[in-house]
């Protein structure tokens, strides 16, 4: 054999390798609008930065699915997006549902410690059936294929890790859509322990995919995923956007990014959102628009746990994350799926040196039974212990109300490096309409007694009687918010240790 | 011609109705005020359009994520 022979057998490898599932089936998927294993990683990455790794892999435990599991189901390897390195590993589901085997297993491995050792990003573009079969049936398929990495499913946030789901998750792409630290879902996408087919054989009920791990479902129920999309193309952009936010790993600051033009005058429009009433409410992402660098607010979870919003966005070019009462949802009161999204951006944003900043209108936490069958209190501890155990600065703005345990929740005393009130601030141990309530429940109490009781409630709530006792650092104009949080980002950041934190919270888990 | 679905964020009532089938909106405008939890809670055009139907009464209780009004865009 010549070597021309040698290279043409090793291209024609290759060539059939990259075919992924046959013709047929990438072009029953192009017809529907889906984008391949390969065409996702491609509008990922930047044109020519692809280092493949893995692509002669096949199935090694079933000799007859050696020549039908090109690069055995899941593509892996590395690129730069915007000139930056990351992992990827992308299923292949036209073949053999991209289910997971012991060869594609040591694959994903393989780039999974690559891109953790070596300081960047790992991307899944999920989609995959779940354990193949035949292969791990059997107290031998499961000996050989399951269990040798004690890390497998292990998040010490050493790097940020996106993930995908753009068709049936089921399996390890379940998994790792819920390690992830951003996950992003396409619409028709299904995210599940296992298949509706699977759970209505199982349990002898008709699920529907749907009900069973739909967006609508994760979207507003769960909370597992951060972002829905309508296309694959929306789904890579969204994570393309989510990166340029996050370092490379976690033992460097985030990149800075340039300051778009009339980022500075926005904070003038805060008071046409501000309402005049107390009792009237309204949509924080606006003021957060108000604040934050222009365009730069990236959203975490909008349709789950409404009464906080969270997410990534730019202060002088420097990257930050908000967390942000809403008073459109439930008054701004924290409830129980608000507090579970806090804790996960909490635990997020100090992992990858991501300063915090809570803006704060809340009257307090969601009560009644409900809340106390989803184990409230517990969820209200979780994220006050996540803040406290946060070493990236934090500041806390007292925009409107701030009551009871949510004022500490919220960043309010000590729990942040500096808190500042607007003038429109009210502080206290209860909204004083509930405390005049509760002081005269029961009793034949009439309304102008209520109403004395009210005023002495209200008594010394506002945003001076904190300044006074410096229980607050300051009291400004909310135009001049964006500018004193800059400072401030300034003031604090972390100089002996060049921006990063402590990472206490690094291994705790990523659902609550 | 696109139809735009304008949801309630909250649980609770209709207080007030702003503005009227056939009024043309611009993005922000007011279209009506809830009432949940002791606030007030504005529900604003998402778009410019015109509304097209009003799905609710003044003081009608209204469910999360209810469709409130349409905009023809």
């Amino acid at each position: 054999m010549s070597f021309d022979d040698i290279l043409e057998d090793l291209k024609k490898r290759e060539d059939k390798a990259r075919l992924m599932g046959g013709p047929d089936r990438l072009a029953k998927r192009n017809t529907r609008g889906i984008m391949n294993a390969r065409s996702r990683i491609d509008a990922f990455i930047d044109p020519g930065s692809w280092i493949e790794t893995g692509l002669l892999a096949v199935s090694s435990l079933v000799p007859e699915d050696q020549n039908k599991t090109p690069a055995d189901g899941k593509v892996a390897g590395f690129g730069k997006v915007s000139g930056r390195q990351v992992g990827v590993v992308s299923n292949d589901f036209t073949t053999k549902g991209a289910s997971s085997s012991a060869t594609n297993m040591k694959k994903i491995g393989h780039v999974k410690r690559v891109a953790t050792e070596r300081g960047f990003p790992l991307v899944f573009f999920g989609e995959s059936s779940g354990a193949r079969m035949p292969d791990n049936m059997g107290a031998k398929g499961m000996g050989v294929n399951l269990g040798h990495d004690p890390q497998q499913y292990v998040r010490n946030r050493e790097t940020p890790w996106a993930s995908a789901a753009l068709g049936q998750c089921y399996g390890s792409s379940a998994w790792y859509n819920c390690l992830a630290d951003f996950t992003v879902m396409r619409k028709g996408a299904i995210m599940a322990v296992a298949s509706s087919g699977l759970a209505s054989y199982a349990i002898g009920q008709k699920v529907e995919a749907e009900d069973l791990g739909g967006w609508k479902l994760h979207e507003r129920i769960t909370g597992l995923v951060d972002r829905v999309v309508e296309t694959d193309e929306e789904a890579i952009s969204e994570i393309q956007r989510f990166l340029s936010y996050m370092p490379s790993h976690c033992k460097e600051p985030p990149p800075l990014a340039s300051i778009p033009a009339g980022s500075e005058t926005l904070g003038e429009n805060i008071l046409d959102i501000l309402p005049v009433s107390r009792t009237r409410g309204y949509d924080v992402r606006k003021i957060i628009k108000c604040i934050a660098d222009i365009d730069s607010f990236f959203e975490f979870k909008p349709q789950f746990g409404k009464t906080i919003s969270v997410g990534l966005a730019r202060l002088g070019g420097k990257t930050v994350g908000f967390l942000a009462s809403n008073p459109i949802a439930k008054a701004g009161a924290l409830d129980v799926a608000g507090c579970e999204k806090a804790t996960r951006f909490t635990v997020m944003c100090d992992s990858f040196n991501i300063p915090i900043i809570l803006l704060v209108d809340t009257p307090g936490f969601v009560i009644g039974i409900q809340g106390e069958k989803e184990k409230a209190p517990g969820k209200i501890m979780n994220f006050m212990q996540a803040l406290q155990m946060c070493t990236v600065p934090k500041f806390s703005v007292i925009m409107r109300k701030t009551y009871g345990q949510a004022y500490l929740n919220m960043g309010g005393g000590r729990n942040s490096d500096d808190v500042v009130a607007w003038p429109t601030a009210e502080i206290s141990f209860m909204d004083p309409h509930f405390a005049t309530e509760i002081v005269t429940w029961g009793q034949q109490t009439n309304e102008d007694v209520k109403s004395d009781i009210r005023t002495q409630m209200e008594k010394d709530n506002s945003a001076y009687g904190l300044a006074e006792i410096y229980g607050i650092q300051a009291v400004i104009s909310p135009a001049e918010t964006r500018r004193y949080l800059i400072d401030q980002l300034d003031i604090h950041q972390l100089r002996y240790s060049d921006g990063i934190g402590e990472h206490r919270m690094s291994a705790w888990p990523t659902t609550y | 011609m696109v139809i735009r679905e304008v949801t309630s964020e909250v649980i609770g009532s209709v207080w007030k109705i702003e503005r009227s089938v056939g009024d043309a909106v611009e993005e922000g405008d007011l279209i009506m005020i809830l009432e949940s939890m002791k606030m007030e809670i504005p529900v604003e055009a998402p778009v410019a359009g015109t509304l097209s139907e009003i799905k609710v009464v003044a003081e009608g209780s209204v469910e999360e994520d209810q469709v409130l009004c349409l905009i023809e865009t």
